[in-house]
């Protein structure tokens, strides 16, 4: 290696290392109070914890029913990302082909997500109601189902294999169908763990719809649970962080483990045509 | 091919057996209930249901609880697709402003017809949701603002007594000002300030509440004077941008001398807060007395099915279940007899807890902050942060409370 | 036997009329599931926002003609609206800086850089953190007595009083763009690093050949190839504006004054808050039309057809 291409590399784990650095400073500051119940508002601010301990992550299996929430948030997200995957791909898919009325359907999907949630709360709890869904899986699945943002990561992954490819499928007599699940799909699996990982965090973290949503406590997502959780402790203790921290940590492992398909593009090249 | 017998045997047997069933196979008569953040007591709570649905056969009580900011969202999604929760708690004017939506059960007839229940309140709380002169709610429990000093500081600054006066006030939070230390802070949310303004004779509307009647020229120069004071440091900034965690926690930090707040304050404040014990907190009312209420309330909907079995239940744990709760939570439940007893023990066990309730139940007549408004919280929001514009520095008084007195008729006119 | 030619290109016309339709018809059922969605979940509540937006309605009470009475109050009396407009444009206008930032590092941990995953993943971690703890932890952070920054900008000298950054009417809005800065970055990340990987290797290769220099292959093979993934973060950077609500609600609650008000917390309060649902439903459908047209220009600049790239 030259000197100048080690300079450069040097010069990018530096900075890399500082934006690594700035990123984990308030992830620090969550796990140092999440194992200490000192007051966070002291001053001045402690930088190593004193007297830590898990007291705070132990607590949250007895003050509530950890398992169960934990259960119900696993189920509404499977049921999301498998929709997620299954619904993103097949709209993502359709457009990438010319056909009459694209553009409307563009601007359609386009506008969808300009819609923000808390506009909509009560009509779609209405909705909900009316289709039979209320304190259900499906329920509180349904309007995550399907993402824009996913279906246009979908569209440029697929826009991106080369037609060739397609055409020589299609000659092949391959139908449509079986064209994106045995062609396009494995040279998208940057997109397919994209959705996977985004789908997950958003069904996962989601906190409004399941309180609306939710009557029995039985039902309730992890989020709703852990903030039930708070109310038996102060919201300035470690408490709320463990909790924080607790929430994180699944939607961290799906990324992790969906994040091999980045290195594998990355090492393959992306080598197509 | 079924014979005419078989059919006739069979369909005898089937009328008879539908005679036979028991005269009342009903549905189980279900009501819910939906809390305020009270889930720490959910033992008692769940002992309640028990003893509830004892006595009362095929009855059953779902019990909901939410935090605070989750329940407007909550309770209006469930409004609008008509199944709102049968007895609901509410907390400061929320219930006022059901009530004026129409979401509420008057209970002034059923309070007529069980003059037992109603005097078993105290009187100037149980009006506090009193909307329209109807009652819409019964106290669940209750709590107003009160001066906390700390002790220490005020002897530092040479001063004996806590004030006495709007003049009194400030002087001293300007005595106790140092680089470190502010002399006053108060809790902003939900009116709770007003009662600085109320001793010095300032209405915010007129008696009729059609009209604003605070743009003065006291009213002016007591803003100025506020403003100027936060300013100086003697009123510290977070009595006008802090919520709850955030003034408290500075008061429990130990420098601050004055916290006007409601009592719950004292919990928080002794957890996070070293220094305190009854020598060092001193506890006072606000001069003249006022104060602003920030009580928690019981209401019915009014699209509730079972309306009587919900009344029922809304007596038994204002009355039955108000001694556990008093106990339990340390705090004063609007039911006199209970107020009194609890009050009584307390004072052998916890004398500091004590002189803190014991304000609770004094002065109810000087209860100010809490207009029987239905859109309370729009009046509110037209006032507020002009108001705030001028206590931190953005604005003068006099051109704040001019835009406020115009913002806050317009939603007046609007009803 | 050779048909007739009329009657074979009967047929054949016939048989391309039944696959054009078999297409549309495969189309539609593949765009059916997620329009069902959509249609359910944000077609309907919008149309209902609409409708809301010309009455005067709360629940319980009957729906009373309005016209524009709410537009009216909106545009001409409420100087929160106007404030809300100003720091939600503020807010979207933060967004390009952030997806050049995020498109800096992913081009640096785009590479063979050794420990390039471990930097991804630290990069992305601050993005599955629910919005609320979030706000939580940055409140805390910011704070004036416990919080860090002000005590690492005393302890180096910089400043001799902490600086109240989420009470002040001047540093408020700033503070808490950085703290959706902050959040938002590795999905911007994640976004723009599945674009870099469908950029065939062959082009920089063929480039590298013809001696082009690194920063040429950046701006004519690199950044236009990235086109849609770059229209995709300038949508969501859009969407910032109003899924980081809980951030704002958290953080200040639109506060010191109206200093962090964006439209959507408005929007929130005046339904809930207030129960001006009616109100709050003219709020959305301005706010809708706001980011519709900001999309429409971000498409405009990504050429059209949500930045898609047709090559063969």
């Amino acid at each position: 290696m030259t000197t100048m291409r080690r300079r450069g590399t040097y010069l990018r784990h530096a900075a890399l290392v500082g934006v690594s650095a700035i990123m984990l400073v308030p992830f620090y500051w969550v796990l140092k109070t999440a194992v200490t119940n000192e007051n966070i508002y002291a001053y001045p601010p402690r930088l190593l914890p004193e007297r830590p301990h898990l007291f705070n992550f132990v607590d949250v299996w007895y003050f509530i029913p950890f398992p169960r929430y934990l259960l119900n948030s696993v189920i509404v997200s499977a049921i999301v990302v498998a929709c997620n995957i299954a619904f993103n791909a097949m709209a993502g898919y359709a457009l990438t082909k010319n056909f009459p009325g694209k553009r409307a359907v563009l601007l359609l999907f386009l506008s969808c997500m300009l819609i923000p949630f808390q506009a909509t709360i009560i009509p779609a709890y209405l909705i909900t109601s009316k289709l039979g869904l209320l304190n259900s899986y499906v329920g509180l699945a349904f309007p995550l189902l399907s993402t824009i943002v996913c279906i246009f990561v979908f569209k440029a992954a697929f826009e991106a294999v080369p037609h060739s490819l397609v055409d020589a499928a299609r000659i092949d007599g391959l139908s449509e169908w079986r064209i994106i699940v045995r062609v396009l799909m494995p040279l998208s699996k940057a997109a397919i763990a994209t959705n996977v990982v985004l789908a997950f965090i958003w069904s996962w973290n989601a906190f409004l719809w399941p309180l609306i949503i939710t009557r029995e406590p039985t039902m309730q997502t992890l989020p709703l649970g852990l903030a039930r959780f708070l109310s038996y402790l102060e919201d300035t203790t470690g408490a709320l962080y463990a909790f924080a921290v607790m929430v994180l940590a699944p939607s961290i492992f799906v990324f992790l483990m969906a994040q091999r398909e980045f290195i594998r593009g990355l090492t393959s090249g992306a080598t197509k045509g | 091919m079924i014979s005419r017998r078989t059919l006739l045997k069979s369909g005898t047997g089937a009328v008879v057996s539908v005679l036979a069933m028991p005269a009342i196979a009903q549905a189980p008569k279900k009501i819910s209930f939906l809390t305020w953040n009270i889930i720490d007591q959910e033992p008692m709570i769940r002992g309640w249901i028990a003893r509830f649905v004892k006595d009362r056969p095929g009855v059953e009580v779902e019990w909901l609880d939410k935090k605070g900011p989750e329940i407007p969202v909550f309770y209006q999604t469930q409004l609008a697709a008509g199944t709102p929760p049968d007895v609901i708690n509410t907390q400061g004017a929320l219930g006022l402003e059901y009530a004026a939506q129409g979401a509420l059960l008057d209970l002034t007839p059923r309070l007529k017809a069980d003059a037992a229940a109603r005097d078993r309140f105290n009187a100037d709380y149980l009006s506090n949701w009193a909307y329209e002169g109807n009652n819409y709610m019964l106290p669940f429990y209750i709590t107003k603002t009160l001066l906390f000093y700390n002790k220490p500081l005020f002897q530092k600054a040479g001063l004996s007594a806590p004030p006495h006066s709007f003049d009194a006030i400030l002087d001293a939070a300007q005595k106790m000002t140092t680089a470190d230390a502010s002399g006053f802070l108060t809790l902003n949310f939900d009116w709770l300030y007003w009662p600085l303004y109320a001793m010095n004779g300032i209405d915010l509307l007129s008696k009729d509440l059609a009209k604003p009647t605070f743009n003065t020229p006291k009213a002016i120069e007591v803003t100025d004077r506020l403003a100027k004071a936060t300013e100086a440091g003697a009123i510290n900034k977070i009595s006008w941008t802090g919520r709850w965690v955030e003034p408290n926690g500075a008061f429990a930090a130990g420098n601050v001398g004055m916290l006007h707040a409601h009592s719950p304050a004292y919990f928080f404040v002794k957890g996070q807060g070293k220094w305190v014990t009854p020598e060092t907190l001193g506890v006072a009312h606000a001069p003249g007395g006022f104060a602003t209420p920030n009580s928690h309330g019981l209401g019915i909907s009014k699209a509730s099915n079972n309306p009587d079995l919900a009344w029922d239940f809304l007596k038994f744990v204002t009355n039955e279940g108000a001694q556990e709760l008093g106990v339990n939570r340390k705090l004063v439940t609007g039911n006199i007899a209970v107020d009194n007893k609890n009050l009584a023990d307390l004072e052998k066990t916890d004398p500091l807890v004590y002189s803190i309730l014991k304000t609770q139940l004094e002065h109810t007549d000087k209860m100010v902050g809490n207009w029987r408004l239905g859109n309370d919280s729009k009046v509110k929001e037209a006032f507020w942060p002009e108001l705030q514009n001028v206590l931190l520095g953005r604005k003068d008084a006099k051109t704040a409370l001019a835009d406020a007195e115009r913002k806050v008729a317009r939603e007046l006119k609007r009803g | 036997m050779m048909p007739a030619t009329g009657e074979a290109a009967g047929r054949q016309d016939g048989w391309w009329q039944r696959k054009r339709t078999r297409d549309l018809a495969l189309i539609a059922c593949f765009l059916l599931p997620s329009l069902t969605v959509f249609f359910l979940y944000r077609v309907l509540p919008l149309g209902w926002n609409v409708l809301l937006s010309v009455q005067y309605w709360s629940p319980l009470k009957p729906a009373r003609w309005a016209g524009l009475d709410h537009y009216e109050e909106m545009l001409l009396y409420d100087d929160v609206f106007w404030q809300s407009l100003t720091n939600t444009l503020i807010f979207i206008g933060a967004a390009p800086f952030a997806i050049a930032l995020a498109l800096g590092i992913a081009l640096l941990v785009n590479s063979d850089l050794k420990g390039a995953a471990v930097y991804r993943s630290i990069l992305f971690l601050s993005y599955p953190l629910m919005t609320v703890a979030v706000g939580i932890i940055w409140r805390w952070m910011y704070d004036e007595r416990g919080g860090i920054i002000n005590f690492a900008l005393r302890e180096s000298g910089l400043i001799t009083k902490p600086i109240p950054f989420l009470q002040s009417f001047d540093w408020a809005l700033p503070s808490v763009i950085v703290a959706e800065v902050w959040q938002v970055l590795g999905f911007y990340m994640i976004i723009i690093l599945t674009g870099l990987q469908s950029i065939p290797q062959h082009l920089y290769e063929a480039a590298s050949i013809d001696g082009a220099p690194r920063r040429a292959q950046f701006w004519r093979i690199t950044l236009p190839m990235l086109k849609p993934s770059l229209f995709l973060c300038a949508v969501v950077g859009i969407l910032n504006s109003f899924t980081s609500f809980d951030l704002v609600y958290i953080m200040t609650n639109g506060g010191p004054g109206h200093a962090t008000e964006l439209l959507i917390t408005y929007i929130y309060k005046s339904g809930f808050g207030q129960t001006k649902f009616d109100y709050a439903a003219a709020l959305t459908v301005v706010q809708f039309i706001l980011l519709l047209a900001l999309t429409y220009l971000a498409n405009r600049a990504a050429g059209g057809n949500a930045g898609s790239l047709e090559h063969r």
